[in-house]
């Protein structure tokens, strides 16, 4: 390892493939064309719960364009899914509106739409069951029998005596907690598009997150091997957990292909996307906690119910990061976390950004604000005074390495006393004709409140081993003009993996960033990876790909060193050349001694592999504890905001952001991560909430579901932290979902400052806080 | 039913014989092969399909084909700078604007249409400009950077 | 969606003749905004569209100090923005079209789809309705003149007749100052939660020509009377504000639906009215003395 300093590390390289989508030149799933390629719909349930008596196809399959029509008839009796509950087209019982009851195959979408309508379903509608609370009652029809209960798993999680701790408490606080539902709201739809080869090998042209799992889910959905599956990953247009699972979508797709004979896609509407793809699980929460008068933490009792709909996803483990925030953020000795995931016939739901952690980092943060204030004490101070330090391990068994906790809350609080007006951007700054109208309609400042809340996160930064594998491969190939090939086994959505990963790799071998090319988008290319979730591939692939450069650069240094006739130790690989350390004008070009290597009787090329998989170990399955992560990100956020006392209307003027993110690669990718995580925040605080009816979902179009606009944003003020983790590549740790975890805590703390309401429903409308402030109007004056 | 119609896009003009229900949108993906114009709501609340049609951005997802019979369309394919990119696209790179990239077309030609309109435009002014295009992954800032920098006027 | 004929008359007559002839299955189209909207989400089938924007006539915004502002029903949202027109004598309808949907569907969008879709929540409409504007309709019997806000009949009816269509809005010279008032969750995108506008004019002190309308809070954009009735003639007092407002609030009847609750529709009336009166009661003031 080179003693100098790093050049691209810490450099705001701008995005390898940014080119491409600036011109509209990348290639999404939706611009997939092949020779002969079909186009499939699908039949939904027209009931929440019912049994399927009779699917009559005779009229669709008759219509001109139609090239067939598949029924539960056409796939095989498998179960695929986290929870092994769910099957391509239901055959006997539907269990909530968006369950696939047969699908069409024709020469357009328009064709297959219309094939559609004329297919006839019998129904017998069985009551259906739209609350955790009615699913467990007693008596309540099953949606799974075989399954003996509604309720598909219970964490409950322990440390220390939380009853001692209730008694060691000076103050006792206690509130009830109501999250909505949240569409991850990809801009570009799911599709997918399926082809099966003559020799019977299924490609799948798939937006997925988790391309090796859903290889192995696909094959045992289809009943094949999962040799004869290859995913091919398109550019892909959002993704937020979204495809960190196997859906009916997928096998849909292969069934039609096969059954058609030629290659089908499979692309959703707006509004289907909103209903058959998942949503954040809805939860309702009750939190207890306590502190010493001193402002020592005491102890933390949650109970949480979490609807998960008709069938488990990977969404079902998201009560172990709920668990995480719960037991881990801040040193709290006593800790009990209880929740319940139950069957409904409500919509789908499944894992998205921050998995768990938005809403726990809500409700432990606002409890936080709440003891702050009960023991009497800045909120800022409070939580400096508990929070996690470095080289700790926390009782949840979690080994703090880097810690920038501290750090993060102290830059954000040193900006709490500037100015709002200058980044209150957005609304509301009025010209006669003002480009955004006002929200507050002109209303007199006495009819205005201000106010600031802080709020913190810890999320994990070194992957998460919640598969047996939080594994990452990659291959680091230099041919013989010096150009440098990374493929790696991590996906690239948008995130910016593929050009921090090349960073790593040019900085490792000595090479500039114009040297490195990527491939990451194809099974049959690249090696495994558990897929991109969890802020964790930077740290993963990033080590795996900084293991298989240096690999390929001994291999270099093996060849340059009889060369330049020195030891290998005593080579540094700097400006595309190979050069002794302590004598840099004696240099070789990085290709020469590639091409000495290749071009000779025994030669060699220049390949090094690297896998990494981090030393953490998966939760016991009894107690739940245990590292799960190889690194710890930590963060902090101060929202101000202004409150409209008769409307209600909350605007945000300022958000600042401090992450600790180890080392930031590329900061401008850092920075995107967080302001874009933070938009999500925003929107999961004010705005966002897909409202479902009776296992329907009534807004499933933009028009409805609101996400924050250019015009609604206020500037994100962001703050890099850097604490030089010691297991991440270069020091970096990921970033990925604390942009938005901490952001709705921040906003309902901001909002009791300015206005002494504690709002426990998200997203806090004009409407809820009108109504909230109409049981309790503050004094009036500033 | 069908109707042919003339249409000029990014210079090059066609005539087409077209089903009277077919979009814009429907039209320069599915007729004329142009995927960098996006298809994401299909109901003119997102912007991932703006295009300029005779000078003025549209949604192009809320437009009927054969209502543009006749028209200059320009799409994010027709913007070229010589050889390189056109300088809101190369903002955009450089600032760190796009992430998965699916708002971008349409988010450039919106704001291609504003700087046509406005050489120096203001913060709100570009906000206002933008707030029909959609992105869920970069929370605008570093959009409206680009746009200002486009316009000369980068802070 | 179904199959249509599509047809583009290139004049006014020729947009009457064939609206005669295609009968009830046709439809017309202007912006299409909302009208494709609802074809592709099959709440409507028309067998024809009879596209009105190549109808010369419906064109143009022009003013005369006699007749003041006509605002062609083809002119759109962007024209109407950044009509110079527009500016100078109704300024609040410039801002009204400048928050309304995005720059992408405002340069679709026409004035006359604004109001023929009649959704109750039509921005235009409540401002359109307190500057007092006429609706020209124009049918094979000629032409005749209606208030705007008897132009509403209920949620997408309005009282043309068979065969009539929407020709241009007549807005005549007013002294006043209006003011619409959108509230929404968002700065655009939006539809009206509750939309309010009010018009008046202070003389001597007293307010005059008062008038209120509401959107977005009954089956169509509605007239507050019992509100405008106690302030005519009045000398604006707080009191007298907050009254008006509460009246404005009574007169309505909002429904609960996605996007509000009928309480906080009902509340938002009372908020938005006063804030209304308060700035244009303010603003006439200073008005007045110079």
């Amino acid at each position: 390892m080179s003693q100098e300093q790093p050049t691209l590390i810490g450099a705001r390289v701008p995005k390898l493939d940014a080119p491409l989508k600036a011109t509209g030149s990348a290639t999404y799933g939706h611009d997939v064309r092949l020779p002969g390629m079909l186009h499939g719909r699908i039949l939904y349930s027209e009931y929440p719960h019912a049994r399927v008596l009779r699917v009559d196809t005779a009229r669709a399959q008759a219509l001109p364009g139609v090239k067939c029509v598949l029924t539960a008839a056409d796939a095989p009796d498998t179960r695929f899914g986290y929870g092994r509950d769910n099957v391509p087209f239901k055959n006997q019982v539907v269990r909530s509106l968006r369950d696939e009851v047969a699908g069409v195959v024709a020469v357009d979408p328009e064709t297959a739409e219309e094939a559609l309508r004329l297919i006839e379903v019998e129904y017998e509608p069985l009551t259906p069951v739209f609350s955790p609370e009615e699913a467990l009652a007693e008596g309540t029809p099953l949606l799974h029998p075989d399954r003996g209960s509604n309720l598909f798993q219970t964490y409950h999680y322990e440390h220390g005596d939380p009853q001692a701790g209730e008694r060691e408490s000076d103050v006792l606080l206690e509130a009830e907690y109501q999250l909505p539902y949240v569409s991850h709201a990809c801009l570009e739809t799911s599709v997918v598009v399926a082809h099966f080869d003559p020799h019977g090998r299924l490609t799948l042209w798939s937006t997925t997150q988790i391309p090796f799992l859903l290889q192995r889910d696909l094959a045992e959905a289809l009943g094949m091997d999962g040799s004869q599956i290859r995913i091919i990953q398109t550019a892909i247009g959002g993704a937020f957990g979204r495809g960190l699972d196997i859906y009916p979508f997928e096998p849909i797709a292969a069934l039609m292909a096969r059954k058609a004979g030629r290659p089908v896609r499979l692309a959703f509407t707006r509004a289907e996307d909103s209903i058959a793809a998942p949503a954040r699980q809805p939860a309702r929460v009750r939190v207890r906690a306590g502190a010493r008068r001193d402002g020592r933490l005491t102890f933390r009792d949650v109970s949480a119910v979490l609807d998960i709909g008709p069938y488990v996803s990977w969404g079902a483990v998201t009560p172990l990061v709920m668990m995480e925030t719960t037991a881990s953020l801040y040193k709290v000795p006593h800790v009990r976390f209880h929740t319940d995931c139950v069957y409904t016939n409500n919509p789908v739901t499944g894992a998205m950004r921050g998995y768990g952690n938005p809403q726990s980092t809500f409700f432990i943060e606002t409890m936080m604000d709440r003891l702050a204030e009960a023991v009497g004490m800045d909120p800022v101070e409070f939580r400096l005074l508990n929070a996690n330090e470095p080289d700790t391990v926390t009782p949840q068994g979690l080994v703090i390495t880097s810690c920038g906790l501290k750090e993060c809350l102290q830059a954000v609080a040193a900006r709490a006393d500037r100015a709002a007006g200058e980044s209150a951007a957005g609304w509301g700054q009025g010209t006669p004709v003002s480009p955004a109208r006002d929200p507050f309609h002109g209303a007199p400042p006495s009819r205005r409140r201000r106010g600031i809340g802080f709020a913190a996160t810890l999320n994990v930064g070194g992957g998460a081993r919640i598969y047996r594998s939080d594994g990452c491969g990659a291959t680091v190939k230099v041919d013989d003009f010096g150009h440098v090939t990374l493929v790696t086994g991590a996906t690239e959505i948008g995130q910016g993996s593929e050009t921090v990963l090349a960073q790593i790799v040019a900085e490792t071998l000595g090479v500039s960033l114009d040297d490195v090319s990527v491939e990451n988008s194809d099974t049959d290319v690249k090696p495994w990876d558990v897929g991109v979730h969890a802020s964790r591939t930077t740290f993963i692939a990033g080590n795996a790909a900084c293991i298989a450069a240096r690999q390929a650069r001994d291999q270099i240094f093996e060849t340059a060193a009889e060369m330049l006739e020195v030891k290998p130790e005593e080579l540094i690989a700097r400006q595309g050349k190979v050069m002794v350390r302590d004598d840099p004008e004696r240099s070789i070009p990085i290709s020469k001694a590639v091409r000495r290597r290749h071009f000779r009787q025994g030669g060699r090329i220049v390949i090094g592999e690297g896998w990494y998989d981090p030393p953490t170990r998966l939760v016991d399955k009894a107690t739940y504890k245990g590292n799960i992560s190889a690194a710890y990100g930590f963060g902090a956020q101060m929202a101000e905001v202004e409150v409209d006392l008769d409307t209600g209307i909350v605007r945000v003027l300022r958000l600042v952001c401090a992450n600790d993110v180890g080392r930031a690669i590329n900061p401008m990718a850092v920075e995107g991560q967080i302001e874009g995580g933070a938009q999500m925040g925003l929107g999961y605080a004010l705005t966002e909430e897909l409202l479902v009816q009776e296992g329907r979902v009534l807004n499933p179009t933009f028009a409805d579901y609101r996400l924050f606009t250019a015009a609604d944003m206020p500037r994100i003020e962001t703050i890099i932290v850097e604490t030089d983790d010691p297991g991440g590549p270069f020091g970096a740790k990921g970033v990925g979902e604390m942009g938005g975890t901490p952001t709705a805590a921040a906003i309902a703390n901001a909002i009791y400052d300015a206005v002494g309401l504690r709002l426990t429903t998200l997203p806090m409308t004009p409407e809820r806080v009108l109504a909230a402030l109409d049981t309790h109007q503050p004094k009036d004056g500033e | 039913m069908k109707q042919v119609i003339h249409l000029t896009v990014n210079g090059d003009s066609h005539e087409l014989y077209l089903d009277t229900r077919r979009t814009l949108l429907d039209v320069l993906r599915n007729e004329l092969g142009l995927m960098g114009t996006h298809r994401s709501c299909d109901a003119g609340d997102c912007g991932a399909c703006t295009v300029l049609l005779n000078d003025l951005p549209v949604t192009s997802c809320l437009v009927l084909a054969v209502a543009c019979d006749g028209a200059q369309v320009l799409t994010v394919e027709g913007l070229r700078c010589g050889d390189g990119l056109h300088p809101v696209q190369q903002a955009l790179v450089e600032t760190g604007g796009i992430q998965c990239g699916f708002c971008t077309p349409g988010m450039v030609m919106s704001a291609v249409a504003l700087l046509g309109e406005k050489r120096r435009p203001s913060e709100a002014e570009i906000r206002a400009a933008l707030a029909g295009n959609l992105c869920r992954c970069t929370g605008y800032g570093k959009i409206i950077q680009a746009v200002q920098r486009a316009a000369g006027e980068a802070t | 969606m179904q199959p249509f004929e599509y047809h583009s008359p290139r004049s006014l007559p020729e947009a009457l003749r064939l609206l005669q002839e295609l009968g009830d299955g046709a439809r017309l189209i202007a912006g299409g905004t909302d009208l494709l909207l609802r074809m592709k989400q099959g709440q409507l089938a028309p067998r024809a569209l009879i596209d009105l924007r190549r109808a010369a006539e419906l064109h143009g915004i022009s003013f005369s100090p006699e007749e003041g502002l006509r605002i062609g029903a083809a002119v759109t949202l962007r024209e109407l923005q950044r009509s110079p027109l527009v500016r100078d004598h109704c300024p609040c309808l410039c801002e009204t079209a400048s928050w309304m949907a995005s720059e992408q569907v405002r340069s679709l969008a026409t004035v006359g789809g604004n109001l023929c879709n009649a959704s109750p929540a039509a921005d235009l409409a409540p401002p359109l309705m307190v500057l007092d504007a006429q609706a020209v309709l124009v049918g094979p019997q000629g032409e005749r003149r209606l208030p705007v806000e008897a132009f509403f009949l209920g949620p997408g009816q309005t009282a043309l007749d068979r065969g009539e269509l929407l020709k241009e809005v007549l807005v005549p010279p007013t002294p006043g100052n209006a003011l619409y008032l959108k509230h929404a969750p968002r700065a655009f995108m939006d539809i009206a939660v509750v939309g309010v506008a009010v018009h008046l004019r202070m003389e001597r002190g007293l307010a005059r020509a008062v008038r209120i309308a509401l959107g977005a809070v009954g089956p169509t954009p509605l007239r507050a009377g019992p509100s405008e009735a106690l302030l005519e003639g009045s000398a604006p007092t707080a009191s007298l504000l907050e009254e008006a407002a509460d009246l404005a609030a009574r007169a309505c009847s909002p429904i609960d639906d996605l996007r509000g609750s009928a309480w906080y529709r009902r509340r938002m009336v009372r908020v938005l009215t006063r804030r209304a009166l308060d700035r244009l009661c303010a603003a006439s003031l200073v008005g007045e003395g110079t």
